[in-house]
């Protein structure tokens, strides 16, 4: 499955919203072992909201050898695979290690505790 | 990774006078002629850019919040109105109306080089209708009751960050765009701001500054983050601070989130700008060599993200990004 994202979105991938709409054509794809190719030609604008929507949730229950195997993402604007990259990191840490989000959330609860 | 190409160094930026403790004008009651009804004035002080001038803002914030629901805005006491100023009044005055007050304009306290201003950035037009925006030293005043991505985009990526005042490649122009559309789309999903986002910037070309405000009227981020903790005693200063790291997100469910603003901070430390982020009683300042997160006792119902860029002779580019690693 081939999916050019500028038909499906536009030139600016902004939102959570825009981002599910094309988690929910390729996850059932990935998830039945298909090929999905995200294509993000003449798209000028992504922001990681809409990764986190599109790819990063993913990670909740493909696995990463799969994703890695079957997932093929082309031409991303400039600062695109930086952005892909940190989204791609954070989904890691949330699925698959949560003892990072933890240390986020003890800061709180540290300076919380001062009160 | 953004890449600086070589360029002259650049002094210090000027710093722009600011008095502390200045006395917040008083508002009056005064009749309108031609509604015969009464309203309450409030002055419009002078706003530039500084703790100070934020402070004259969150004040008059509370002076409509206070006292009656119909009100003047007499600008005789402004001899200078920054963008932050023009888009919290903007803001002021859309969240007035939403809540059922009126607010008249009184045009004629304005200077004439503020009233030329306004024209330029288009709140006048907006306001009183006319002529304006045009290009010139302004960013012009814009006002997002929803979120309207492609129009946010055209507006960062061409109106702000295309002007040239400060040289980026277009890659690292639609780049940034997209980490500042971030902000926007938070203050959406966010804020429950009931009259949207305002923002307005300007070019000051002899402090070689360009600056950009956004303002929503919506609970803020300490809330939010209190919210999210189901923790009410969490401080401002510590919420702020966590709401900027990297992986966090208020989101529920969210696979991860918080990682918008890495480029955008990246940018404002080589450029030797500044990023400013007000949110009721938080606040939250980068700078070229730091990071601070403090409590504040002036504050306002809502976030005022400012960004400051200097406009120095260096080239700014995204350097070359993509690498064979598997990406998951």
């Amino acid at each position: 499955m081939k999916l050019t994202i500028f038909d499906l979105i536009g030139p600016n991938c902004v939102t959570y919203t825009d981002g599910l709409k094309v988690y929910d054509l390729i996850h059932p794809e990935l998830q039945r072992g298909r090929a999905v190719e995200l294509d993000f030609t003449n798209v000028r604008v992504i922001v990681s909201l809409f990764l986190n929507a599109a790819i990063g949730r993913l990670m909740q229950d493909v696995p990463t050898g799969e994703l890695n195997r079957l997932l093929t993402i082309s031409n991303l604007p400039p600062g695109g695979f930086e952005t892909l990259k940190r989204v791609i990191e954070n989904s890691d840490d949330f699925y698959h290690h949560p003892q990072v989000r933890e240390a986020l959330d003890r800061i709180l609860a540290e300076h919380a505790a001062e009160v | 990774m953004i890449h600086r190409d070589s360029g002259k160094d650049y002094p210090a930026p000027v710093k722009l006078a600011l008095r502390a403790g200045i006395n917040y004008c008083q508002p009056q009651m005064v009749k309108m002629a031609s509604s015969n009804k009464s309203m309450v004035r409030i002055f419009i002080p002078t706003i530039s850019e500084g703790p100070a001038s934020y402070n004259k803002l969150f004040a008059l914030w509370h002076q409509v919040k206070g006292v009656g629901r119909r009100f003047l805005f007499d600008f005789s006491q402004c001899a200078f109105l920054a963008q932050n100023g023009v888009a919290f009044i903007g803001g002021l005055i859309r969240t007035i109306e939403q809540r059922g007050g009126e607010v008249a304009l009184d045009w004629g306290t304005l200077r004439s080089e503020i009233k030329m201003n306004l024209a330029q950035n288009g709140f006048l037009s907006v306001f009183q209708g006319g002529m304006g925006p045009w290009e010139g030293n302004s960013i012009p005043y814009r006002q997002d009751s929803e979120l309207n991505k492609d129009g946010l985009v055209e507006y960062l990526a061409d109106r702000w960050l295309g002007r040239d005042w400060v040289h980026l490649s277009d890659g690292l122009r639609y780049a940034l765009a997209a980490r500042v559309c971030e902000i926007y789309v938070n203050a959406f999903e966010h804020s429950d701001s009931r009259v949207g986002v305002f923002s307005c910037g300007q070019h000051y070309p002899r402090l070689r500054m360009v600056r950009l405000t956004a303002v929503d009227f919506g609970v803020g981020i300490p809330c939010n983050v209190r919210g999210f903790a189901r923790n009410q005693s969490i401080h401002a200063s510590s919420a702020m601070k966590w709401a900027f790291q990297r992986g966090t997100t208020t989101r529920p469910g969210s696979s991860g989130g918080g990682v918008g603003l890495d480029l955008l901070k990246e940018l404002v430390r080589l450029n030797g700008g500044a990023l400013q982020v007000f949110s009721h009683e938080g606040y939250a300042v980068l700078l070229s060599q730091s990071e601070r997160y403090e409590e504040r006792n002036k504050n306002f119902e809502g976030t005022m993200v400012t960004i400051s860029l200097r406009c120095d002779q260096k080239h700014y580019r995204l350097t070359s990004e993509r690498d064979d690693k598997p990406l998951f």
